[in-house]
């Protein structure tokens, strides 16, 4: 039912691997653009990293809490239950698709941080104060960082589509339980106007026999 | 008491922009735009709200419950309405623009019972 979920390992795992690459690579730039301002420049790249492994973090718990359900609603024969754990699925999915949403956090500090990033890589270009080797280094790793950043970025891209998808597909999994929940109800609907008309005809057998049995005095 | 009310004014302000957590809880509302590959789209707006530019002609956005307008910047800054969405809480409500259209054309996933088709979106 839920044949995306797998995808979202590899996207918790490639957001991993692109964190720890930025990571590693920021001290390194924080160390050669030494403390003349720059940690400024760094900050949102710090702040979106920082935000990126709290989702990344999250991720696991996510998958668990589907597989979990989906066994629950496996086992369940009660089509009511069943919906409110598809609900229930689609409120902590949904939560994850809010912070990787095109409006959200993650995505307002990933293009902030790359816009600094950019932006520190151009004034560095144009910079003199170094000499050319230094420079260059200095431009090489903030060129790293745009890249890593970049990286994360798309896969979060991933990751919203994927959110998405589950979205979708528990909204229509639910629509479907409600399809049959409906047509249970019109079944018993159903069920309780036979025994209304089973129970008329009863009334009107007995009330044809009770006229039936009146008989006018004296006959 | 000035600060207070521009304060608050700023908090709404910035509720209504960022759709911040409405009571009735939040939905998204997803947009493609077919072909996704133009390279200059329409400047797309969510009520009076203008959208950044989709990236490879794909968003989806976080909204407040309810009932919001799709619309596309017509030549001479004029907006011209598209169609409508209804989002639910933690529902997606997707709608595809045909841009190559003209104007654009908004299809509906699923159209709302009732309503013309392609008129009013829901999830």
């Amino acid at each position: 039912m839920i044949a995306s979920v797998p995808g979202l390992r590899d996207v918790g795992r490639a957001l991993g691997v692109a964190l720890i690459a930025a990571v590693l690579a920021v001290p390194a730039a924080r160390a050669q653009s030494g403390p003349s301002g720059d940690a400024d420049a760094f900050a949102p790249v710090e702040e979106y990293a920082r935000k990126v492994e709290e989702f990344t973090k999250n991720a696991p718990n996510l998958q668990k809490k589907i597989e979990e359900g989906t066994k629950a609603i496996d086992a369940q024969a009660d089509a009511a239950k069943a919906r409110g754990e598809l609900e229930q699925l689609r409120g902590v999915v949904a939560d994850l698709l809010g912070r990787v949403s095109d409006n959200g956090e993650l995505s307002r500090l990933g293009a902030k941080a790359l816009d600094n990033a950019r932006n520190k890589l151009k004034a560095l270009e144009a910079d003199t104060r170094f000499k050319p080797e230094e420079r260059q280094l200095l431009v090489d790793q903030w060129r790293e960082l745009i890249r890593q950043t970049a990286r994360a970025a798309e896969d979060l891209d991933k990751a919203r589509a994927e959110f998405a998808e589950l979205v979708r597909t528990l909204q229509t999994r639910e629509d479907f339980i409600d399809e049959l929940l409906q047509i249970k109800r019109a079944a018993e609907a159903i069920k309780v106007m036979r025994q209304l008309t089973s129970d008329l005809r009863d009334a009107s057998e007995k009330l044809k026999t009770l006229i039936g049995g009146i008989r006018p005095p004296g006959a | 008491m000035r600060v207070t009310i521009g304060l608050l004014g700023a908090a709404l302000a910035a509720c209504a922009l960022g759709g911040c957590e409405s009571r009735d809880g939040n939905g998204f509302v997803q947009i493609k735009t077919v072909p996704a590959s133009i390279v200059t789209q329409p400047a797309f707006y969510l009520d009076s709200q203008k959208l950044d530019p989709l990236k490879k002609g794909e968003a989806v956005l976080s909204r407040r419950v309810g009932t919001t307008k799709l619309q596309v910047e017509a030549p001479g800054g004029n907006m011209f309405p598209l169609c409508e969405i209804v989002v639910k809480k933690n529902r997606i409500t997707t709608v595809t623009v045909s841009i190559i259209e003209r104007p654009p054309r908004c299809q509906c996933t699923h159209s709302a019972a009732g309503a013309q088709p392609n008129r009013t979106c829901i999830g």
